[in-house]
């Protein structure tokens, strides 16, 4: 049953990928930068934040009137918040994309695993930066998301009051409590940098860049977006008066509607729950038999070719000390080989093979079928 | 028999599905192509030169290389490589004694059977006006 949804999902795939190709061609298709996009919006947060950051203010009193100020008095101060607001949806919209491609097209697990566990964790670093974001805007949308997130924090049944109280940074609610959320903003975005980092292990030469044109489309359409929806903030926040404007992003808020209509406990529980699934996602398919390409010491001539061209950094050259003339052979690791035979190709000596795939088999295969035919 | 060029796809298993289009004593004939063998592959990637280089040497007179299509490799890069290969920018680049004009790559997707099989009939009329061409150069 698992097997066939995601076939039906890879199909699917498939299909729009082959339109895509029609409209942009292959060098244009964005299904080719499934991975790419999400990188690309983060520059743009990265730099919006920056301009954002100038004027911003991290207090009670100064905040509410700060955002007020970039939005209206700064030069272009409207359009970057617009942009710092949308770019952020953007970068989620195209995260689950990535994911739910890289999961239909078995592309998760196995030798590509470390992407998908760090993957989790990036989702929940962008999910924190972008719930502290609507804090620092101070209106009583950021009031109500600060009690709830305090009392959601206080419930979890380990040292739930001390998480609650790290979070507040004080007694009550203060201007501490606006430097904690800037702090989990921008300290969170420059911790995202060394996840990705992780995020990028065993994979060789990322495509972490869009193209020129797909660049200009992806901005053009946050900017777009943002002069139609200007961002706006809700009253400002009075910590004596009962808050009730609270305007939904449904990518980063969605857990608040959540809390309030089955509580604080349940939200643990689920969440706990969700997570756990996604964690063991790649264990519900069984993995193959693991047959490893492996080096005739022989025939390597230590060339190299097959460690550039591996896809998962899963070959490296080591110094040769059985006196051979060559001076190096390359070495697979065989817990991050994939198995798909790029080494084979790259190799003109017959000295790296699958087991399972040798090349003279397939040669072979040829040669029979010539004969037959002949 | 047919008159039909002798032609060898060398294909990914992951491009075109070729699950119920293959039959003959090997099961390598391709349906309703005459003298069209295909031998399945992991990935495009796996390609080696000499493998084109034999399949000539072996009596095709022509060779088609087919991947996924340019950037959507389950491997990442294999077709890509595959591809860079054929047009001699990656080493090890295809010998030159290869005739070129009689070997094809072609980069397509799972679903694109039909057509995967009309550009294979087009390819051995090309390599048939091509034998023709080396023939009156050589005499």
């Amino acid at each position: 049953m698992f097997t066939k949804i995601v076939r039906a999902g890879q199909v699917v795939f498939l299909r729009i990928e082959d339109l895509l190709n029609k409209i942009f061609s292959s060098e244009q298709n964005i299904l080719y930068y499934h991975g790419a996009m999400p990188n690309f919006f983060m520059w743009i947060l990265f730099l919006s934040g920056l301009l954002l950051f100038a004027y911003y203010m991290p207090t009670l009193e100064g905040a509410y009137q700060s955002v007020e100020y970039i939005t209206q008095k700064i030069p272009f101060g409207d359009m970057i918040r617009g942009i710092h607001r949308y770019a952020a949806d953007a970068m989620l919209i195209t995260v689950i994309l990535h994911a739910v491609r890289v999961y239909f097209t078995d592309r998760y697990r196995e030798y590509r695993i470390i992407a998908w566990y760090s993957g989790i964790a990036l989702v929940f670093m962008m999910t924190f930066i972008g719930i502290s974001g609507y804090i620092l805007v101070w209106d009583e949308r950021s009031y109500q998301i600060v009690t709830m997130t305090r009392d959601f924090l206080a419930a979890f049944p380990i040292w739930g009051d001390s998480w609650a109280h790290a979070f507040i940074n004080d007694e009550a609610i203060s201007n501490y409590t606006m430097a904690m959320s800037f702090f989990i903003h921008t300290g969170t975005s420059f911790a995202l940098l060394v996840m990705l980092w992780i995020h990028y292990m065993r994979i060789s030469r990322p495509v972490v860049n869009v193209t020129w044109a797909l660049g200009c489309l992806l901005g053009g359409l946050v900017l777009l977006v943002s002069g139609i929806y200007p961002a706006t903030s809700g009253p400002e926040a009075v910590l004596i008066q009962t808050p009730t404007y609270f305007d939904m992003d449904w990518f980063y808020l969605w857990i608040f509607p959540v809390m309030k209509s089955i509580g604080y406990g349940w939200t643990w529980i689920a969440l706990t729950v969700a997570t756990l699934f996604v964690i063991f996602l790649p264990n519900f398919v069984d993995s193959r038999d693991d047959e490893p390409a492996s080096v005739d010491k022989d025939k390597c001539v230590g060339c190299k070719l097959c460690s550039v061209d591996c896809p998962y950094e899963a070959i490296y050259m080591a110094p040769r000390t059985d006196g051979s003339k060559f001076k190096e052979i390359a070495v697979v690791i065989d817990a991050r080989c994939a198995e798909c035979g790029l080494c084979v190709g790259a190799c003109n000596f017959d000295a790296i093979e699958l087991p399972a795939h040798i090349s003279h088999d397939y040669m072979k295969d040829i040669r029979v079928n010539l004969e037959a035919a002949a | 028999m047919s008159d039909k060029k002798k032609v060898v796809v060398i294909a990914c298993e992951r491009s075109v599905n070729l699950d119920k289009e293959l039959e003959g004593s090997h099961g390598a004939n391709l349906k309703g192509v005459d003298n069209a063998y295909v031998v399945q592959v992991p990935c495009s990637g796996i390609i080696q030169p000499r493998m084109i280089e034999s399949a000539f040497d072996d009596g095709a007179d022509g060779v088609i290389a087919m991947g996924c299509q340019i950037g959507d490799c389950h491997f990442r890069e294999g077709n890509k490589f595959c591809r860079e290969r054929i047009l001699g920018l990656r080493p090890p680049v295809i010998k030159k004694t290869v005739p070129k004009n009689r070997l094809e790559g072609l980069w397509m997707s799972e679903p694109q059977v039909e057509t995967f099989k009309d550009r294979v009939r087009d390819f051995q009329d090309r390599v048939a006006s091509e034998l023709e061409k080396e023939g009156a150069s050589a005499s």
